[in-house]
């Protein structure tokens, strides 16, 4: 998949900790696969924030390809 | 399917692949169907292909071949055979061309082939084709001597070129000498009786169906000069394959299917077909036009009854001996993508095929067998059944409820709604339970999930458990006689269970309320798939409403051949696009608003917008609703259970409600658009509200500067993802989304 899913909109900021998110590479598993992508998290707690088009789109669509494998 | 063998039983039931009648019928087996397809199109050089691959001499064959196809043509039934000679005499006219061809590699091995008739001659030419040295012994005119006057100038002349560029070598004798049939210096003979009137040797019987004689190396046919002409060239290509294997130290037998003689499995339907006379030519032959009009009445056979009236088996396009075989090698697969998983997931059990099926192929089975070694395996796809088989759980764990009626200590009967209809239709359950304890006032109440969904999920083990539970509990309620309003429960309570069941409508048949009413227009009667053998109660669902006289518009999918509203198998949960198409196609079928007896088939269908009844509707009419009414969203669904269960324990048996959840508090607010969004992607409205309750009891969620925040909460195997706006203590739900996907937080 992509590696880079940083939204045009990134005024978010991670509660309690109180700081801004910022595009940062992490993690993300299914069925024994892994993949490291750029997603925006919390630099204070490490939070991950997944975006709907993300979740909806190419994420389900890396799901499905491998619940097919 | 665990093995081979299972396999080929399996595909064996499914006749698609067999020849049609005309292939079947031809003793060279042309692909008869395929030339007339070609020559409708007038693509005569494609056409001219297929003659020419199958054919010895083509050019003299179609010329000269009597046609046995055109008498097994299923078109000769409705009107006249296909002119199947006719338009192959036109294809050699617009597109006869000499291609040279090219035979295998020398094998080193002679045969020789005694007579210049037409065995002899096709003996010949598919053994040079195939590499051997072919000698021909012809008697005194020649070889195709006998055939010439019947064919126009140079046109034997022109095949026979075409042998001798394939090395055959021509001889003629007047008398044949016994010394010709020595095989001494040759490895086979082939002792054509179609030329020689004499020399031949008297008693020279063969095997029927290789050609054989009790000489090894010795072949025969070719009955007399006076036999058909496609006879004679049949025998000699049969002769050839078994010398060809003979040659080879093969068996003459094994795999190699004796002339079918227009005997073939292939059964296509043909009601409803427009007789049509055969195109007469204005002229000797056939113009080009003419033959694509003559060839354009081929009814074009095939068998796809199943995949003509399955959506879903458009939707994989082939035909289910296919699928078998993917399905198959699908569990032969290691490594890479597994093609067959959606084709296994999406089909709905719902066993139209099996019905319509010749032969009753059923892909029900193989899809179900898939699923359960699936399963066994842990390799089915996870998200596939993962919400259908939540909503089971929540059925079974959270809203079942299993009573004597009030003030009883015993039941005789025990009302068994069936999960959907207590979720679509909580007071028409309320209003039937207390009609059906005016019969008998010892009918308690069971609210329940039967397990249904496990079972097609594949999910033998626990639906193995689920029946067992069941069973237990109504032993312990002195195993009183289920009545059901769902034919999924009472088909799995039969089949699986091992519980007395009947369905509600075989009883109010016998015990129909007085206000029963029909609707003032006519109605498309569709049932439930799960119905579809069970004649009793579709009796008395009919019996029911002509005796209320309610009109039944005409619907051809209906009772055996009915079809499945897409939830049946799971299909919706695994494949909800084909689910969509699924009602879409059936709704289409009638004009007519529809009736169902089923709470599920009611809001499916009703899902495409086409007002749909439930025969409760009819039955009580104070408690109808609206068949305009759109259908219920799966958080509406748990609700109504929530409701029913409480309204049974409180009013009938005076007992408290059951304790809330902890996040029954969050209040939460939405318009009608997200509303449906959620529904659409399985997002329960419970789910937002444990995600926000989890979001109030971590205090952890991320803001945006316009105010919006966003919380998550993994709960099972998904992770649920809301947007909102917050008021006070109300959450306006903006969006919502959910995956499956872990996410690995830094330093875990």
């Amino acid at each position: 998949m992509d590696l880079r899913f940083i939204p045009d909109d990134m005024n978010w900021i991670c509660q309690p900790c109180g700081v801004p998110l910022e595009a940062r590479k992490v993690e993300i598993t299914y069925l024994n696969a892994s993949f490291k992508v750029e997603l925006p998290v919390c630099p204070k707690c490490g939070r991950i924030m997944v975006e709907e088009e993300l979740a909806t789109g190419r994420m389900f669509e890396v799901e499905q390809l491998l619940e097919d494998k | 399917m665990r093995n081979q063998n299972d396999l080929h039983d399996v595909e064996a039931r499914c006749t698609e692949e067999q020849p049609p009648a005309c292939s079947a019928g031809c003793p060279l087996g042309i692909d008869v169907r395929a030339f007339v397809l070609a020559m409708k199109e007038k693509s005569f050089s494609k056409a001219w292909k297929l003659l020419e691959r199958g054919m010895p001499l083509p050019g003299v064959t179609v010329r000269l071949c009597e046609a046995p196809c055109e008498n097994f043509c299923l078109r000769g039934e409705l009107g006249d055979a296909i002119a199947i000679s006719a338009l192959e005499k036109v294809c050699l006219r617009e597109a006869e061309h000499s291609t040279p061809i090219r035979p295998l590699p020398a094998r080193g091995k002679k045969v020789r082939c005694i007579g210049g008739g037409a065995s002899s001659l096709a003996c010949a030419w598919d053994l040079a084709k195939k590499g051997y040295s072919v000698e021909i012994v012809a008697s005194e005119g020649g070889a195709g001597a006998a055939l010439k006057a019947r064919l126009p100038e140079g046109a034997l002349e022109k095949e026979l070129e075409k042998l001798e560029g394939m090395n055959v070598r021509f001889r003629t004798t007047t008398s044949l000498t016994a010394e010709e049939r020595v095989t001494d210096e040759i490895d086979a003979l082939y002792i054509g009786h179609d030329d020689f009137t004499s020399g031949l040797p008297a008693d020279l019987a063969c095997d029927e169906f290789t050609r054989q004689c009790s000489t090894p190396q010795i072949f025969t046919g070719g009955a007399s000069p006076q036999d058909s002409f496609i006879t004679g060239l049949s025998d000699g290509r049969q002769a050839a394959l078994s010398i060809d294997r003979f040659l080879q130290n093969a068996s003459l037998t094994t795999g190699r299917f004796p002339l079918r003689h227009g005997q073939t499995t292939l059964s296509p339907e043909t009601e409803g077909i427009e007789h049509l006379p055969r195109i007469a030519p204005a002229g000797d032959m056939y113009t080009a036009e003419e033959a694509a009009a003559e060839a354009a009445r081929c009814i074009d056979c095939h068998c796809l009854r199943c995949v003509r009236a399955c959506v879903y088996l458009q939707e994989y396009g082939d035909f289910p001996r296919k699928h078998a075989r993917a399905i198959f090698n699908n569990f032969s697969i290691y490594q890479g993508v597994h093609g067959a998983y959606s084709l296994i997931d999406s089909c709905s059990l719902c066993r139209q095929c099996e019905e319509i099926c010749p032969t009753n192929f059923s892909m029900a089975d193989i899809c179900l067998d898939a699923r359960e070694r699936l399963v066994e395996a842990g390799d089915i796809p996870p998200n596939a059944h993962y919400f259908a088989l939540q909503e089971m759980h929540h059925a079974q764990e959270e809203t079942s409820l299993l009573r004597h009626a009030p003030g009883h200590s015993a039941s005789k009967v025990l009302f068994y709604p069936g999960c959907q209809l207590a979720a679509m239709r909580p007071q028409q359950v309320w209003i039937l339970y207390n009609y059906l304890r005016g019969i008998e006032e010892e009918t308690g109440i069971w609210l329940d999930c039967c397990g249904a969904p496990a079972h097609w999920a594949g999910r033998k083990a626990e639906t193995k458990e689920i029946n067992a539970r069941f069973r237990e509990r109504w032993l312990e309620m002195g195993s009183p006689k289920i009545v059901t309003a769902c034919s999924s429960c009472l088909e799995h309570f039969r089949e699986d269970g091992g519980l007395e069941v009947d369905s509600v409508w075989n009883l109010l048949v016998k015990f129909p309320p007085e206000g029963i009413h029909a609707a003032n227009i006519p109605l498309a009667l569709s049932d439930p798939c799960t119905a579809r053998w069970d004649e009793e109660t579709k009796e008395s669902v009919r019996t029911l409403l002509q005796d209320c006289g309610q009109q039944l518009a005409p619907l051809a999918a209906s009772g055996k051949t009915t079809e499945c509203c897409g939830f049946g198998g799971l299909m919706e949960n695994a494949n909800p696009q084909l689910a969509q198409k699924v009602i879409e196609a059936r709704v289409a079928q009638s004009e007519q608003p529809f009736l169902t007896w089923c709470a599920m088939c009611r809001d499916r269908l009703a899902k495409t917008g086409k007002p749909v009844y439930h025969i409760l509707d009819l039955i009580f009419p104070s408690q109808a609703r609206d068949p305009a009414e759109p259908p219920a969203t799966i958080s509406e669904r748990r609700y109504n259970r929530h409701l029913l269960q409480k309204k049974f324990l409180v009013e009938l048996y005076g007992e408290k409600e059951t304790a809330d959840k902890p996040w029954d508090s969050i209040n939460i607010d939405m318009e009608e658009d997200i509303r449906l969004l959620l529904d659409s992607r399985h997002i329960l409205e419970d789910d937002i509200r444990r995600t926000l309750a989890a979001r109030e009891e971590s205090d952890a969620f991320f803001v945006n500067s316009d105010g919006r925040e966003r919380a998550s909460a993994k709960l099972g195997d998904v992770t649920f993802w809301v947007e909102y706006r917050r008021e006070g203590y109300i959450y306006h739900i903006l969006r919502a989304w959910s995956h499956r996907m872990n996410l690995v937080k830094e330093g875990d």
